[in-house]
């Protein structure tokens, strides 16, 4: 058993990595078929002419293609994606500390959306069929369907133009230096109200209608039937029986979801003006700052990679059936 | 309610209202219509080379507005959908194709006219102001083209018109000139220049709808021809999915081995990828026009329905029926075309029309960052981004252009899900 799931987690450990050497290989192509000399693409037009000539030998750019391919791979490997325009930084630090935001916002949104679709679901669930349930259920839809920058404008003009209650945008207060650390973290609770619930409610909404129609599949099923034949009263059978069968399948979604997050974010950071890798990589186009974007879709990429494999780990190690079949 | 409404009552009251409401609009497309083909018959070459997007745009709505009804007529009984039920999104659905259609007959206006912005700007819904018609100056000879010229000129808007004045409101009348106010400001003009309507100068009262936005642009103009992009990228960036998944999915599905691992290797690529990254990175290496980013859509949505495809295909492969076609030695694409895809069909039917969705909001969000088709086509999401900047005091810059993309990606996922359900009985419990 322990043999065959160290098989199968390296056989997804492999995959992960042909998919990671893939996407180098995507933004090399990208790199070379977009149009302009590559070399502008690593050095600011503002560099002299020799700083920017010892730059192009630095990272091979006179090199005949197949030998600037090998040095891209290993610069990125190394972690080594140039020095950004803007920032006059390695783009590795720069990325690295918006990202840390980023992943902030985004594992709390992703708690937010597990329990808050869990509770809901089971709610409705238990209401089938009465008009709270169908409430919730057409809210969900409609909600699911409604673009995140909408909630968001439409949520920073019902409760920061109209009933003053949210900032508007920012991460911080003007006077937050001066602030004790108790009220520092709620002066950042309180600014990251609206965002969490513009990059939540999507998610909600779609984490809400898998479960809702895995619970409500399961309750059709022969076997809970025959459980309450038996007497069991509703509590223990959705708790014991119904809810341990609904959340496997939501895993998978999960994986997917995730994606979604962080497409989620980069509009979210950008409507409320807060600093992480979404609007850094705005920002970064706007000013066509490219090693800074080649850094920020590498580094995208490389989280999506990286969660994907965690998600198929968590699902091996509570669906033994993976391990037994030749199913990726 | 023991009354349902049917399909084809909307669509009459519809075009009953189109004609109530546009009935000048309608007129002054038929006599454009009219002098347009005088001209064809006088001189052919100049009457093709006037032809751009367009005058052929309205001269085609006023078509479709005659024929359409005419079509469903002649054929109601074998068009089943007219008898349909009407519900919330078949009828969005249909409202929304016509104005789609039809747009030069709903709006008379050019989506990007501007005039007296201290007048225009930021007029809440339903605000009116005057209209003052100067005359043209036109020392032009009377030949049929130069009158088809000005006439076009007074049916199809261009971005500027020097003939027309917005006005707060007008002063006293004086024999010899005409007094208006533009915020506050007195100004005046002398009675000639204006044109006169029974001896009286003609001045007209001009309603805008939804608002204006920063630019004294009318918004529901601007919504009306935001549609027609929107679907446009959506129909456009669907169809490349569809060719691509569908080819690379018959391929992968069919042949197998190498070709099927790789191509598997690429939809799990991209598939990894948060796609919104990779096409604002794609945008960003090329230029963004409304060309690329209907491309670039259509490519980063292909994998989905390869998965389907490819899926149904490598299963319908073992299947008896096809295996005796190949020993009948039918050649394989008329097996794909004949045998297999009426098979697969209605999964890559619910697949696009989710696409579709997909492909509008990523549209709109990709405007709304400013990395869209730019300035030079109205969209709902660079609207709401403008609409922001002043969400203190134009709340209609806001709530019009995003209530269209709610209502429109709404239909389009509920849509979705009634077609799945009509092709899986199954799921509707």
């Amino acid at each position: 058993m322990n043999n065959k799931f160290s098989k199968a987690v390296i056989k997804r450990l492999i995959s992960s990595l042909i998919t990671l050497f893939l996407l180098i290989s995507l933004l090399f192509i990208l790199i070379r078929i977009s149009p302009g000399n590559p070399t502008q693409k690593f050095i600011s037009p503002e560099l002299s002419p020799e700083i920017a000539k010892k730059v192009a030998e630095d990272f091979n750019l006179n090199d005949p293609l197949p030998e600037q391919y090998v040095s891209f791979v290993t610069n990125l490997i190394r972690g080594d994606l140039g020095i950004s325009y803007n920032y006059r930084m390695p783009v590795i630090f720069v990325v690295w500390e918006f990202l840390s935001f980023t992943l902030v916002i985004a594992a709390i949104s992703f708690l937010v959306q597990i329990i808050a679709s869990y509770y809901l679901a089971v709610y409705s669930v238990q209401k089938q069929n009465k008009t709270t349930d169908r409430l919730i259920s057409n809210l969900s839809l409609i909600f699911y369907s409604t673009p995140s920058f909408v909630i968001g404008v439409i949520l920073i003009y019902l409760f920061a133009v109209q009933i003053d209650l949210f900032p508007t945008s920012g991460f911080v207060s003007l006077d937050y230096d001066s602030l004790n650390f108790f009220e520092k973290i709620l002066d950042k609770i309180h600014h990251l109200i609206l965002p969490l619930i513009t990059l939540s409610i999507t998610g909600i909404a779609l984490f809400y209608r898998y479960l809702r129609d895995n619970l409500e599949d399961i309750y059709q099923q022969t076997f809970i039937m025959q459980l309450r034949a038996n007497g069991l009263n509703e509590n223990t059978i959705l708790r014991k029986h119904v809810i341990p069968n609904a959340i496997g399948p939501l895993i998978s979604v999960a994986g997917i979801e995730l994606g979604i997050l962080l497409s989620g974010t980069l509009i979210t950071e950008v409507i409320f003006s807060l600093p992480g890798m979404g609007r850094l990589t705005i920002d970064s186009i706007l000013t066509r700052d490219y090693p800074l974007i080649i850094g920020c879709t590498f580094a995208a990429g490389l989280l999506m990679i990286l969660t994907n494999f965690f998600a198929d780990l968590l699902k091996l190690k509570i669906d033994k059936r993976l391990l037994r079949g030749n199913v990726i | 309610m023991k009354f349902k409404l049917k399909i084809w009552q909307l669509i009459s009251a519809l075009w009953l209202l189109i004609i109530l409401l546009q009935f000048n609009r309608l007129i002054e497309l038929a006599v454009l219509w009219i002098k347009y083909f005088l001209l064809c018959f006088n001189d052919f070459g100049v009457a093709i080379s006037l032809l751009d997007f367009k005058l052929l745009d309205s001269l085609l709505a006023l078509i479709f507005f005659i024929v359409i009804p005419l079509l469903l007529i002649s054929y109601r009984r074998r068009i089943k959908f007219l008898n349909y039920k009407l519900n919330f999104s078949n009828g969005v659905i249909i409202i929304l194709l016509i104005t789609f259609l039809m747009a030069p007959i709903i709006t008379s206006e050019n989506p990007d006219f501007q005039k007296n912005l201290s007048v225009t700007k930021h007029l809440t819904p339903l605000s009116k102001v005057k209209v003052l018609h100067l005359k043209i100056e036109d020392n032009y000879e009377s030949t049929l083209l130069n009158k088809f010229l000005i006439y076009k000129r007074e049916i199809i808007r261009e971005v500027f018109d020097e003939s027309i004045i917005y006005a707060d409101s007008m002063g006293e009348m004086a024999p010899d000139k005409i007094i208006y106010y533009q915020k506050n400001i007195m100004k005046e003009l002398p009675v000639e220049k204006l044109i006169e309507n029974n001896g009286i100068p003609l001045i007209t009262t001009k309603t805008f709808l939804l608002g204006t936005d920063e630019f004294g642009r009318n918004i529901f103009t601007r919504l009306v021809y935001s549609l027609r992009i929107s679907l446009l990228v959506g129909t456009g960036a669907v169809l490349i999915s569809f060719l691509l998944g569908i080819t690379m999915g018959f391929i992968a599905g069919y042949k197998g081995g190498l070709i099927d691992t790789v191509f598997n290797r690429f939809a799990e690529l991209f598939l990894a990828f948060p796609v919104i990254y990779l096409v604002v990175l794609i945008l960003a290496l090329f230029s963004s026009s409304l060309i690329a980013v209907v491309i670039i859509l259509g490519i980063s949505g292909w994998m989905s329905l390869f998965k389907i495809v490819r899926g149904e295909v490598a299963s319908l492969k073992q299947k008896d029926y096809i295996q005796t076609a190949k020993l009948l030695g039918i050649k394989t694409n008329r097996i794909l075309f004949k045998e297999i895809l009426p098979v697969i069909i209605a999964p890559v039917i619910v697949n696009l029309i989710f696409q579709f969705s997909n492909v509008i909001l990523a549209e709109s969000a990709l405007s709304y960052l400013g990395l869209g088709a730019g300035d030079s086509y109205p969209s709902w999401g660079a609207m709401i981004q403008s609409g922001q900047e002043y969400i203190t005091k134009a709340w209609w810059m806001i709530i019009f252009p995003g209530g269209c993309l709610v209502v429109t990606l709404f239909t389009a996922n509920y849509f979705g899900r009634r077609i799945n359900k009509f092709f899986n009985p199954r799921l509707d419990k």
